[in-house]
């Protein structure tokens, strides 16, 4: 009965450990690159279109604190092979304020890019 | 006595190897290699971060705008500087072509700081008789810009005992040089503020 419970026990430790599972490829997830832990900023729905031939992305970026956030980001803009067809992009600095909802806009930099990856990072 | 000789040898050898000095670099350690693409707040004067924001923001609004259909010939005109500060321009400008011209979108005709050098290279070749006839390129051939490309780059900087604002706007607009129509226009704002 004692190993019965122990084993109980132990799957479930195994199972709290477990990572959660990776984002289903093609998701809005799956594009996100968090650079460590994100103090309250979701990213949220995006919007990906194909406009006179360039990529173009709207991110929604959520501030879940009251308190204003700042945060920095880039995009890496990819190929049909997943490799990066331009340059790296300059970090760029936002400000959320406290409990805003904001969209965030990108136009790939070439017309080669057909998938992107968004790197964010808070201070 | 013999074998205490041979192991302080080796101590030594290991010890000379262990301090031997082998990364790839050379000098003081408090020169660092920086990444070029990092948020830079220094100062809040006009800096890297904010040229690469200006080019990358108008190269893709203008590319994606759709109103550089067929690569058209564009000539680059120098961005007004209607700050106070001093800003190397000629930079911003570079970048900006720099970047279209990776997009594919367009063609740069020589712009008036290239225009002499253009100039000087054709009459030597055509006037000089140093060439040999069937490789000098013919005059009366170079290609006439559809659109001309020009800026401005202004700032409001505002100060009181606490804070420093910088205000800083850069607009770019293309035009058609035969209409003199303005066909395209963007601007980017930027607000740089220190807490003393």
């Amino acid at each position: 009965m004692r190993i019965k419970i122990f084993g109980v026990l132990a799957l479930a430790l195994l199972a709290g450990c477990a990572t959660p599972p990776p984002p289903a490829p093609g998701s809005a997830a799956s594009k996100v690159v968090a650079m460590g832990d994100m103090k309250n900023i979701e990213v949220g729905a995006m919007r990906v279109a194909r406009e006179n031939g360039f990529l173009t992305v709207n991110v929604q970026l959520n501030n879940t604190s009251s308190r204003n956030k700042q945060m920095y980001y880039r995009f890496a803009w990819l190929g049909n092979d997943g490799f990066p067809v331009a340059d790296a992009e300059g970090w760029k600095s936002l400000t959320l304020y406290g409990s805003q909802t904001s969209f965030l806009p990108a136009i790939a930099p070439v017309p080669k890019a057909t998938d992107f990856r968004l790197e964010v990072k808070t201070p | 006595m013999l074998s205490i000789r041979l192991c302080s040898i080796a101590a030594v050898a290991l010890l000379a190897t262990g301090c031997a000095n082998n990364s790839p670099s050379l000098g003081s350690k408090n020169i660092n290699y920086g990444d070029t693409k990092a948020v830079e707040t220094v100062t809040n004067e006009f800096g890297s971060t904010d040229l690469q924001m200006i080019a990358e923001s108008m190269t893709r609004s203008l590319a994606q705008s759709g109103i550089l259909q067929g690569r058209p010939v564009v000539q680059v005109y120098d961005v007004k500087n209607k700050t106070s500060e001093y800003i190397d321009t000629r930079e911003i400008t570079t970048s900006i072509k720099t970047q279209l011209m990776k997009t594919g979108t367009a063609r740069f005709a020589s712009d008036n700081t290239q225009m002499q050098s253009q100039v000087d290279q054709l009459k030597l070749q055509n006037q000089s008789g140093l060439y040999k006839q069937s490789t000098v390129n013919k005059t009366g051939n170079m290609i006439a810009a559809k659109y001309r490309l020009e800026g401005s780059i202004s700032s409001i900087v505002k100060r009181s005992s606490d804070y420093k604002d910088v205000f800083y706007k850069f607009s770019l607009q293309l035009i058609d040089v035969e209409s003199g129509l303005a066909e395209w226009m963007d601007e980017k704002e930027i607000r740089k503020t220190t807490e003393r």
